[in-house]
Formats: C-alpha cells, structure tokens, sequence
C-alpha cells in the first residue's frame, strides 16, 4: 500500500464522482417520477457518444460544441421512445416494463453497429483530452475536472427545476401520487413525456463526456449504466436529491480501493456491489 | 434390384454434391467484441467471393453460416449446436473469446466436427490448477487452432522488449482469462530476459464492465520507476489509457501493448504519438500477399482492415477450401489428413498447422507476430527489423 498515493485517488475519485452523478440522475428521474426501471439507459449514453463522434467526424466539432447538438436530438429520441413505446406500458406489471425497455436497448446498440458498426471508434482530435495540471504534487486532468464541472452545473440545475419551477412541482407531484396529480388537473402523461426526454437528455449529455473519454462502441454505456444502477439504489430508488451524495460515496471508494489495493482497479465493480449489498441490508434491518 | 440401389445411391450422392459444402462460422457479431466478430466476418466474405470465383470447393460454390457467439459462453454453446443439429454442417470455422472457447469444449467433444479455430489464445501450459484450452482440446485429432497461443503471444512481446534494452518493464493487465494468464506467463520471460518487473496489476477492461478511468492503475505503474510500460487489454481501452497516461504525466521509454485490435481513427490522435503495439497484419508488411489482400478488401469493404482477425479469418476459410479439394471429399480423415498435410496462402505469407507444446495442429505461432509504432499519424513497422519500415522512437 503506497499511501503516498492517497491525496491523487482522494481527488480523482472526488472529480469523478461528477460524472456518476449525471450518468445517474436521469435513471433516477425515470424511476423516481414516471415509476419505470429504464433498462435503455445506457444505450442513451451510447446514442450520445457517437452522435459526438459524428459530429466530430462530418462537422469537426468539438464534444463541448457538439453538447448543444446532441442535448436536443436526445430528449427529442427520448421523447419519441416514449410515445411510441413506454407510454403503452405504464399501467403493465413491472416486468413487462423491464422486458420492453430491455428489448429497446437492443435495438439501439443494433442499430448503432449497423451505422457505426463494431469497431471502437476514436473522436481523433481533442486538444485537452490528455491534458493535466500539477498542483501540490497532485494531477488534475482537465477532462475530469472539465466534466466534474458540467456535471454539477447540469445536476444542480435539474435540482433548481424540481424545486422551483412549476414544470418540477408538476413532477413532484406525479412522482408522489399519479392519481391524485391527475385529479387536481395536471396532465399526467405530458409531464411523464418531459420526465423521460429530460432523462433521455442528461444520459445523452453523460454520453459525450464518455465519448471523450473512451472509444464510442454500441456497447459503451455498460460500465456506466452498472454504476448507475448502484448510485440510485444506494440513493434510494427514486431520490433524486441523494444522487450526489452516493455518486461522491462510490466514485471516493473505488478511487480509494483502485489506489491503494494490488490489483484494486480490478475490484471496482465489487466494490460498488459490496456497498450496495451493505446499504440494502441495513435499510431493511432499520425497516424491520 | 442391385442396380436400383446403386443408382440411388449414386443420385442421392449427386445430389449432396450439388448442394455443396456448408462451413459453420462462430463469431461475435455483436456485443463488447462486434468489433473483432465484424472483422472476421468481412475476412469470410472476401475469401468466399475469392473461392468461388475460383471454381468453388469440389466444383461447387461454398457456403457460410454465420452464428453469433456475442462473446458471450452460453450463446456460443447455444449458437454451434444450432449449427450441427440444424444446419448439420460437419465444419466449424470462426473462433474468438477463450471464455467461450472453454465453454464449447464439452459440446466440441459431443459433436466431434473438423473444428478450425482461430481463438481464443489462453493454452493453459505452464500455468497451475488451470485447464487451458491447448491442454483441453489441443491433442483431439479434429481440433485445430489458428492464433498463436498466448505463450507464442508472450514470446514476441518479451523478444521486443528485450530488443529495446529497457532494464524494468512495468506490466498492467485486463482481470478476465485473456489478461490474466497473459500476464502472468509475460512477467516470467521478461525475467528471464534479464529484466526487472517491478509491477504486475490488474484493471477493469471497458469491455468487460469498466469505466475507462485507470489513473490508479497509471499512477501506480509511474510510482514503480519502470523503464518502459506493457498493457495487455482490449481496444476500447486504448483511448483512455493513453490519454491518462499523458494526463498523469507519466513518460515511460515505450508504451507498448497488446490489444487484439486498435480504435478506428486512433492513428489520428495526439495520443497515439509513440505508442507501440503487437498486431498480426499491416498493410504495410514486405510480402506481396499482404497487398494482394489490402486491395483486395478495399474493393470489396471500401476501406482497409482495422483488426488483423480479418486477415486471419481470410487465411482460415481459404484453408478449409484448399483442404477439402485436396482431399476430394467431405470425409472428415481425408479433409484433416489435408489440413496436417497442406500449405496455405494468407496475407502474412504461406502458413500450415504445425504441432506446438500440445496441440497437434497450431497455425500461426510468435513468427506472425509485428511491433509497430504510431509515428505521425502511421502506423510503422518497427519489429522484426527483417519487416522494419522504421526505426523505432523513444517516447521521452
């Protein structure tokens, strides 16, 4: 164990905690206000990841410009997914749900190998990808810090819609009680619509940050989608505001285990399982 | 009435040949490794047009059924005994993944087809209390393996390494069957080639669950003090291991590693400055055969190869063809007694099945192997220095 080591996985595992927040709090606006497990999550990211490569490869765009581009196109695919599809099984036993959104992420990474086909793909030309800063022996790269900051403006700006805005009272409200939402007038399904564009949006956002950081594949939101699904459970399924504080809890462990364990980076995974599973078992004990 | 029954037969034969032969394909089409699946499929396509276009296999065209394996062991298990129960095809070609590979073993020895492999690469010789697939399959007679195994694999890299006269190497590698055992048969030969290993460790590949984020690991690997860096991962992980490698402001002599395949577009990058790599094919090899493919695939793919299993798959499907009209028959004694006996064209040159530490039948071994460099923006051959298209650079 090189505890000298320590400050860098402190700060890398504090800048990378930002990227697990935005990947995770769209998952938890779909689970939390319209009540569905979204098992096509990850494949938003990848939509997004390679809609930055794209951009970069037809226009020369650089992912912070092609942000503007690939936000709108996926709240709009988001917004489409929905009414063509989720929309038919809100009232379905919940592994019908799961069954559909499943058999969506399957057709998005087809179609993503039938376009981009399977081959890792590389957004060639990005300037600060490999840059770094040095402060007080400590590396800070620019890309995670750059993320570290979207990722907070972006979170905290979904906080302030939930909290402060008519749009997030609305789905406040649907998220507490759809019946009773539905009685004193609000439409339902609208706000469900923008729940699952707004969801779709984020993850797309989170994608072109993965597209920065790795290879753009049809199967490139794995690792992320398996950390999403830990952070929202250890939040607690649906609560949005806990995102960023199990997004801080997991990003800080793994960090800590990948740097001063031999061989820690190959137990990130079980880490986060083993906190989950740790988590879960104490919130039932306290319930029992 | 004996005069019926040999007509029939003899129709009912006709009729056999006239279908032709069916070559059962195993590939990962889609998944974490479409990538390498996608490669093998578009070598197939380009040497079935070429065999067909050349007379066929025993006068009539050769087909191909493609299954995919995703990668995954229970749909590669699920995928070959559709081939043999409902397409009865008595070839098996493809091959990729040692995960799957192990997981068909049981099912390859059930069925018992002419099995022409080309990976996965995890033998199993030398390593204790694991049953590798060279130990597992390598001595059935029906069982042959294209890809060098991964001591062949280990061979070349280390023989790079010690040309480069670096005095410690430190040695990061993926977690699953194909890192793993890889890494811990490339420590031994690298200390046995004089030189220090001063860290073996191990990282979540993207592929298998990862997120890209290996500064631990990069930062561990700088805190070692090795001269020179050797990974042994998948290709997605090429793009941030590389950049993090920058970021964190670690400047090994070489960075050298050994993905089955590189990004698309990577050549491109600012990252990709020096760093070195094992691969099978370059376009850019000596021999004629490797133009002759180049231009070849280009014509049909429009573009060039990105993963070296299209070449290897190419030289497979062209084996089994040449195999199987040499023999002059389907019978499966005459086609292996063809295969052991045969020499085959490729686009790394002539090959054949060669006996290895167990198995009877080995294609490639560490000869197929080249280390190039990126080197403004192209990727040059920089060993063996009998291939060499430049000198290799240091990347301090």
């Amino acid at each position: 164990m090189d505890l000298s080591l320590l400050p860098q996985a402190v700060v890398s595992g504090v800048l990378a905690s930002g990227l697990y927040a935005l990947v995770s709090v769209g998952l938890a606006l779909a689970i939390g206000v319209i009540g569905i497990v979204n098992f096509a999550h990850g494949e938003f990211f990848m939509v997004g990841a390679f809609l930055a490569y794209q951009l970069f490869v037809s226009f020369g765009f650089d992912p912070l410009l092609s942000l503007l581009f690939v936000a709108p196109a996926l709240a709009v695919i988001g917004a489409l997914i929905y009414l063509s599809s989720i929309r038919f099984v809100l009232k379905a036993p919940e592994l019908n749900q799961m069954l559909l959104t499943f058999g969506i992420g399957i057709i998005l990474q087809n179609l993503a190998l039938l376009i981009w086909g399977g081959d890792p793909r590389t957004i060639a030309n990005v300037p600060y990808r490999s840059l770094g800063f040095q402060v007080g022996g400590v590396s800070i790269g620019a890309v995670p810090l750059g993320s570290f900051v979207i990722s907070l403006v972006l979170v905290t700006g979904l906080y302030w819609v939930l909290a402060a805005t008519p749009l997030g009272r609305a789905m406040r409200a649907v998220a507490q009680n759809r019946i009773g939402a539905g009685l004193v007038g609000l439409e339902v399904n609208r706000v469900y619509l923008v729940a699952f564009a707004l969801s779709a949006l984020l993850a797309g956002l989170g994608g072109v940050m993965i597209g920065v950081i790795q290879s753009p594949t049809p199967t490139v939101g794995l690792g992320f989608t398996l950390k999403a699904f830990a952070i929202v459970v250890l939040a607690g399924l649906g609560n949005i505001r806990g995102i960023v504080g199990a997004a801080l809890t997991v990003a800080l462990a793994e960090s800590l285990v990948a740097t001063l364990v031999p061989n820690g980076d190959a137990l990130r995974n079980m880490v986060f399982f083993a906190i989950i599973f740790v988590v879960l078992v104490w919130r039932s004990r306290r319930v029992a | 009435m004996k005069r019926i029954i040999a007509t029939l037969v003899v129709a009912l034969f006709a009729i056999a040949m006239a279908q032709g032969v069916t070559i059962g394909v195993l590939s990962p089409l889609t998944g974490g490794a479409a990538g390498t699946g996608q490669a093998q499929k578009a070598g197939f396509e380009l040497a079935l047009a070429e065999i067909n276009a050349a007379g066929g296999v025993l006068g009539q065209p050769l087909k191909i059924v493609i299954e995919d394996t995703k990668a995954d062991a229970a749909t590669g298990v699920a995928a070959f005994e559709k081939l043999m129960t409902e397409d009865n095809v008595e070839f098996i070609a493809g091959g990729y993944s040692s995960g799957v590979t192990l997981a068909l073993v049981e099912s390859f020895r059930t069925f018992q087809p002419v099995v022409s492999w080309i990976g996965g690469a995890v033998s199993g010789v030398g390593i204790d209390g694991f049953d590798g697939i060279e130990e597992l399959l390598g001595a059935e007679p029906w069982f042959f393996h294209v890809h060098p195994w991964d001591y062949q694999n280990t061979e070349a890299s280390t023989s790079f390494m010690a040309s480069t006269g670096v005095k410690s190497v430190a040695l990061l590698h993926e977690d699953s069957a194909f890192g793993g055992p890889g890494a811990i048969a490339a420590a031994g030969l690298l200390q046995n080639a004089g030189m220090s290993v001063p860290l073996v460790e191990a990282f979540k590949s993207t592929l298998t669950g990862g997120t890209g984020d290996f500064r631990a690991t990069i930062a561990k690997a700088a805190a070692s003090g090795a001269d020179a860096l050797f990974w042994i991962g998948y290709d997605s992980d090429v793009v941030p291991l590389t950049s993090q490698i920058r970021e964190l402001k670690y400047d090994p002599q070489y960075i050298f590693g050994a993905p089955p395949g590189w990004p698309s577009e990577f050549d491109a990058a600012p990252e990709a400055q020096c760093v070195a790599g094992l691969i099978g094919y370059l376009p850019n090899l000596p021999n004629p055969e490797a133009k002759t493919f180049l231009d070849s695939y280009v014509a049909m793919h429009g573009k060039a190869p990105d993963n070296y299993m299209a070449a290897l798959a190419y030289a497979q499907l062209w084996s089994y063809a040449d195999a199987i009209n040499a023999a002059g028959s389907t019978d499966q004694d005459a086609v292996i007694a063809a295969l052991e006996s045969g020499t085959f064209k490729s686009p790394m040159g002539e090959w054949s099945f060669k006996p290895s530490v167990i198995a009877l039948h080995q294609g490639f071994g560490s000869e197929m192997w080249n280390v190039f460099q990126f080197q403004n923006g192209v990727r040059e051959i920089v060993w063996p220095l009998a291939r060499a298209t430049a000198p290799l650079q240091s990347c301090r």
